[in-house]
């Protein structure tokens, strides 16, 4: 099989089919590629939760927040079910250090123009009543939103399709070829595809892809552990994270230097219940290669630090465990930007646990940056050069 | 974490016979079952088996469950109660829940006998209290001894539905009718005979449409169905039931199989998605066996004898027991398996299993 395109998406994650969605919307029909199936990688295998409350202050929130602007545009725009949901998210806060820190966090978070507040006890306890009584508080955002992530994926396949992208699923890419500094085509399981263009959404697989057209992109695969229970009641309201899952992520050093079961997997709570009732449990952020196993420490630390937020859990049973594998970028902020040297690649990866969140800006911002078109946010501190 | 020669899960039929098996010869197993009692469905069948006396026909399902457990005590097998293995990892290490604690082993060997579970079905009204397999309504009369109600309509006449019909009788339930969607008998005559003779209709070629009741069933609408299983429009009736039971057929328990990657094959008369297994029950993946209804539906008598097989083969591959001792006693387990595999069902059932030994050595060869 021989073909050309005008452009080529590598990745049918949540990540490549908002980019694949945004392109054919503007007249540019994309092949996209995909070595298992829409939504096989991470994307199938994450949490449902659009939050803000976990971001950044700064150009990391300032993403996230025109992201969750277009989610709301998206879930209309596209016609489909996606379970989107706009409940709220907590952070619950464990220790008098903890409040310390998520107090600067949110006074920097409201400064940037997220309507975040800190819940007392009492509070918190009222609108979440499942919580453990040890929780001092929290920090709730109402604008914190939750979707169905393989609907959200699948139904922007869908359109994308419909406005003239093509899919080439459980076909692997093998190869990038590049003459003269500039794409050529795309070498894949199923044949050559001619174009000028690639994009490289695969994740953290994009630094495979990369390697392929001898460029090195700094993404880790870092694996998240999560549990499912059996479907229960309404008992909580949209997401709740605890203030070590923001410790988790920002901080991966201080987690190394834990010595306990926790620390060292990077265990932070985020919980969610699905619509069919279901509890969502993460998470581990672990550093295992390409290695998307359950491990029995991982499913017992989860466990355990859930149990120990909402103890009623404790009688709930676990139906079932996967394990997916985020994008880690050093400073945690993807990278959206032409690859130096190849031209013709773009690289639009390293959302690590973000990605769901910032699928419709992503899509949106890698239309802006191509075409040429007026930028939505200024793209310097997603430069790959910043590494 | 705990070292151990043997782990088997499920303390059923096949469970407990391959965990004897293997004892016999020097084995040290530990077995695994979820539920508070051993002997899987055993203690519920109150029914004689059939077939000859090595098959222990004429012997009762529990007294043979009796002889499992005496024969498991005897040789000091520890059987682990309320123990669920909720995970198999790489090396077969097991990962189990027992009574809110957590425990781990290490085997050598695992045997997956983790049994079938019941089919249920989906009809206007199937969630309404009263609605229950044929399973949970037999373990209520004959184990709790609590009668689920007053009239029973039983949907399915597989041998399932016949026997758990006969034991409602017994039990002093009124049986209002059996109804297949198939239009033959699902089951052996001898067992239709039997409910038949105590003057319960055997509808066949009808389907149930609806369970009626506010807070519980008070009534079932039943009706024809066609070649294609559609409604035949203004066949139906409605009766008045307080309990609807579900016989219509098993699906084999196989999560832990597909946990360790183990081949499988797609056999709708063994139930489904089974693990292929060679002639010593061991799977594609080494040191992994399974046996009994998780690998094909069948009977309480071929999983006490693929359980046998088990152990044999078990024992034989840590070394207690020589190639010449195991080669006769399996083949007379063999021997077994195979009459018992005949008739009508039993040839039946002995095609699908001789396929599916043909595609562990298709995988094997490839």
């Amino acid at each position: 099989m021989h073909r050309t395109a005008e452009a080529v998406i590598v990745g049918g994650g949540i990540i490549g089919n908002s980019i694949a969605y945004f392109l054919a919307k503007e007249g540019i029909k994309p092949v996209v590629v995909e070595k298992r199936d829409i939504a096989g990688g991470a994307s199938g295998a994450c949490d449902k939760a659009i939050i803000l409350s976990s971001k950044n202050p700064g150009i990391h929130l300032e993403l996230a927040l025109k992201s969750a602007d277009l989610y709301r545009e998206l879930a209309e725009e596209l016609g489909e079910e996606v379970e989107y949901r706009q409940e709220g998210g907590m952070i619950v806060i464990e220790s008098p250090a903890e409040w310390e820190t998520m107090e600067r966090f949110v006074a920097r978070q409201r400064r940037s123009g997220l309507n975040i507040r800190l819940l007392d006890k009492k509070e918190t306890k009222e609108l979440q009543p499942v919580l453990s009584d040890h929780i001092l508080g929290a920090t709730y955002n109402p604008d914190d939103a939750e979707v169905n992530p393989i609907m959200m994926t699948l139904a922007l396949a869908k359109r994308a399709k419909q406005l003239g992208a093509e899919y080439l699923l459980h076909t692997e890419v093998t190869g990038v070829e590049v003459a003269h500094g500039k794409v050529k085509a795309v070498e894949t399981s199923r044949g050559k595809i001619a174009t000028n263009l690639v994009i490289n959404a695969a994740g953290a697989w994009a630094p495979l892809i990369g390697d392929m057209a001898g460029l090195k992109i700094p993404i880790k695969p870092r694996r998240g552990q999560l549990l499912i229970t059996e479907a229960m009641p309404k008992m909580i309201r949209g997401d709740i994270l605890s203030a070590k899952y923001i410790a988790a992520k920002y901080n991966p050093d201080l987690v190394a230097q834990g010595e306990d079961l926790f620390s060292r997997l990077g265990v932070g709570l985020s919980l969610g219940q699905t619509e069919s009732g279901n509890f969502i449990i993460g998470a581990t952020r672990e550093f295992v290669g390409y290695d998307t196993g359950n491990t029995p420490e991982g499913i017992e630390a989860v466990a355990r630090n859930a149990v120990r937020i909402v103890p009623v859990l404790e009688r709930i049973n676990l139906i079932r465990t996967f394990a997916g594998l985020r994008p880690y970028t050093p400073d945690g902020i993807p990278i959206l930007d032409w690859a130096p040297e190849v031209e013709g690649m773009f690289i639009a990866a390293g959302h690590e646990g973000d990605g769901i969140a910032l699928a419709p800006i992503t899509g949106k911002l890698v239309l802006q940056l191509i075409t040429g078109q007026k930028l939505a946010v200024n793209p310097e501190p997603f430069k790959i050069t910043r590494f | 974490m705990q070292q151990v020669d043997l782990a088997v899960i499920g303390a059923g039929p096949a469970g407990l016979a391959a965990a004897v098996e293997a004892a016999t010869h020097g084995v040290r197993p530990v077995v695994f079952d979820e539920n508070y009692r051993p002997g899987g469905q055993l203690f519920k069948q109150i029914h004689k088996f059939f077939g000859s006396r090595e098959h222990l026909a004429g012997i009762r399902g529990f007294r043979i469950g009796e002889k499992l457990l005496a024969d498991a005590y005897r040789l000091g097998i520890e059987v682990k109660l309320g123990a669920t293995v909720y995970g198999l990892f790489p090396d077969r290490q097991l990962e189990v829940v027992c009574r809110q604690q957590k425990l781990s082993y290490q085997a050598q060997k695992i045997v997956l006998a983790s049994g079938a579970s019941e089919n249920t079905l989906s009809f206007p009204g199937s969630t309404l209290p009263g609605v229950m397999s044929a399973g949970a309504a037999q373990t209520m009369i004959n184990v709790n001894r609590v009668l689920p109600g007053k009239k029973v309509l039983m949907v399915g006449t597989g041998n399932v539905g016949l026997i758990v019909s006969y034991q409602l009788l017994q039990a002093g339930a009124e049986v209002a009718c059996l109804i297949d969607a198939a239009h033959q008998l699902g089951g052996y005559g001898v067992h239709a005979a039997k409910v038949r003779r105590a003057g319960v209709p055997l509808k066949l070629g009808y389907t149930i449409v609806e369970a009626h009741g506010e807070e519980e069933v008070s009534a079932a609408t039943i009706a024809k169905v066609d070649e294609k299983f559609q409604v035949i429009p203004g066949t139906e009736e409605t009766l008045e039931v307080d309990t609807i039971c579900l016989a219509v057929g098993l699906t084999p328990l196989t999560e832990l199989a597909w946990i360790t990657g183990c081949k499988f094959t797609y056999i709708p008369g063994l139930g489904g998605h089974v693990p292929v297994h060679n002639r010593d029950m061991e799977t594609t993946v080494k040191g992994f066996y399974v046996a009994g209804d998780v690998t094909g539906v069948e009977e309480a008598s071929t999983a006490l004898e693929e359980g046998r097989l088990a152990g044999v083969a078990v024992a034989e591959a840590l070394g207690y027991l020589d190639a010449g001792a195991a080669r006769e006693k399996k083949a007379e387990i063999w021997r077994r398996l195979d009459q018992l595999r005949t008739g009508p069902f039993g040839s039946k059932r002995k095609q699908f299993k001789d396929s599916l030994i043909k595609e562990w050595s298709e995988y094997e060869q490839s």
